[in-house]
């Protein structure tokens, strides 16, 4: 589903944020990505996202080469990942289920499929009760559920999430992974970038460990550290 | 199809609604813009047309000597008859000339005495078919030299005055207009960049969840659109201000008689608050996509 072949990634010529980095991530798999700040975690996240393009390798995202696949194409590619982030990116003077609904509009979907989905994933978040509330009127776990939410709604086959429960405390952040680990088994592959440790060590899912743009381990039912 | 059309609509007025500060903002740029745009447009239209009127009351006299032979006078007549180049001519024989005379210097009894019509010399007052001054003078010099001509008079160092004044006006009122446009697209460029740059998020979650540049684009461009032509719109009336304010100040000028040809046709009016409406629609529509396309390189 994803795979990295030899690359490496640096910015203005001079920071190297991922160096001679090959990893490939099955259909299905969740993979956490550790790592401290600064290790290249979101560059990984950014590049298979085609947000940026590698400086030299391949990537091979959904059998696309992104680093060749035209810059027209690239909205369709991103139809199928969704992406969660640290600070959810909801949008402020749009309520939840226009948050959920905006996904699928700014990709041309009919209404009557909007109508129908929007509902649906709020519910399946458990915000079915809130979908008229906007974002500053829930809690932090609440916004990172409807960001999910509006990553999920198109059914993606890959979901990327960069430090998904940073923000957020211990109970909330286990409510979040639920979440994610339920979506991971209705067949969607999982990315996700963190450093909390507490929550790698619970799931022992597989873990790709960055050091300075390094992949330095990557073990299935892995550990922090 | 018809979804994204809703979604296109729905967009751009909620975003027009949503963001009605800036709204406002743009489209009195635009209206003041194009207001001083429009209003140089008119004024250099009724310089040219003012210039044009004044030229075409523009006559020469050629003046015959008194003791002018009568095959002479034909052949003269003959020329004005012919020519193209004359638009038509009056005739003022002796006796219509002794009585100018007796008018122009009524108030001076003994000049009216010193001279009886059988002195006077009989005249030509000749409209060319050409105003212009460069015309008109050699028109002069040609009669000037048929026999039995005393001399011929012509206000070409007026023309050729008033000719240069009205190129140079319309010259610098062309240069302000275009300036002005300039001036009004960086000005709206301006508004729609702060417009777009506060929603620089929303722009990136679109661009995240796939919708394709066009898609983005449309209701910005919209939206842009709407600002040009509302501002244009609020720009006409300001147009017929100046038509019936300004240019009417001018044509009652008693002082300079070029002044009161200062006036352009309804038509032209019209014509130009729809220009106006076209320009203000293309920038808006224009600078929106210049604007959003600067956010869209990710």
């Amino acid at each position: 589903m994803i795979r990295l072949e030899g690359v490496t990634k640096t910015y203005k010529g001079e920071v190297v944020a991922l160096r001679d980095a090959t990893a490939e991530i099955q259909r299905g798999e969740f993979v956490f990505l550790v790592g401290p700040s600064g290790s290249g975690k979101s560059t990984f996240l950014r590049l298979v996202n085609r947000e940026e393009l590698a400086t030299a390798g391949t990537i091979m995202v959904a059998g696309k080469d992104v680093g060749t696949l035209s810059s027209w194409k690239v909205p369709y590619l991103r139809r199928s990942i969704g992406y969660v982030f640290q600070d959810y990116k909801l949008l402020p003077k749009k309520t939840v289920a226009e948050n959920v609904a905006f996904a699928l509009e700014v990709i041309g979907r009919p209404r009557p499929v909007i109508r129908r989905k929007v509902p649906a994933i709020l519910d399946l978040v458990g915000l079915g009760r809130k979908s008229e509330r906007f974002p500053e009127e829930l809690s932090g776990g609440e916004q990172q559920r409807v960001s999910i939410a509006r990553a999920f709604v198109n059914q993606p086959l890959i979901l990327l999430a960069d430090e998904p429960t940073g923000n957020l405390d211990q109970a909330t952040s286990v409510g979040i992974m639920r979440l994610l680990d339920r979506i991971n088994r209705s067949g969607t592959t999982v990315l996700m970038a963190t450093h909390d440790r507490g929550i790698v060590d619970t799931m022992r899912r597989r873990v790709i460990e960055l050091d300075r743009g390094v992949v330095v381990r990557d073990e299935s039912r892995g550990v922090y550290e | 199809m018809v979804f994204r059309v809703w979604y296109f609509l729905r967009e751009t007025l909620v975003s027009l609604w949503r963001n009605l500060s800036l709204t406002l903002a743009a489209i009195l740029t635009v209206a003041i813009s194009l207001s001083l745009v429009g209003s140089s447009l008119l004024i250099r239209e009724g310089a040219e047309r003012a210039t044009a009127q004044f030229q075409e009351g523009v006559e020469f006299i050629v003046f015959m000597n008194a003791d002018v032979l009568s095959e002479q006078d034909a052949a003269i007549r003959d020329v004005l008859g012919t020519s193209p180049a004359i638009a038509e001519y009056t005739y003022i024989d002796k006796a219509a000339a002794y009585q100018e005379f007796r008018e122009l210097f009524s108030d001076k009894p003994e000049l009216v005495e010193s001279v009886t019509p059988d002195i006077m010399p009989p005249s030509y007052r000749i409209v060319p078919a050409n105003p212009d001054a460069d015309n008109v003078a050699e028109l002069a010099r040609q009669f000037g030299e048929q026999p039995g001509v005393k001399e011929v008079a012509t206000a070409t160092e007026a023309i050729r005055q008033i000719e240069d004044f009205s190129t140079r006006v319309s010259q610098a009122l062309l240069f302000a207009a275009v300036v002005l446009v300039a001036v009004s697209a960086v000005l709206i460029l301006n508004t729609v960049f702060t417009a777009i740059g506060a929603r620089r998020e929303e722009i990136e979650v679109m661009k995240l969840v796939g919708a394709t540049n066009w898609f983005i684009r449309i209701p910005f461009m919209l939206e842009g659109t709407i600002h040009g032509l509302f501002g244009a719109a609020m720009a006409i009336p300001a147009l017929f201000v100046v038509d019936n304010r300004v240019l009417a100040y001018f044509q009652e000028s008693e002082a300079v008689p070029l002044f009161r040809g200062f006036a352009v046709p309804d038509g032209y009016v019209w014509n130009t608050s729809i220009w106006m409406l076209v320009i203000g629609a293309a920038i808006g529509m224009v600078g929106s996509a210049i604007a959003v396309t600067r956010y869209l390189d990710v």
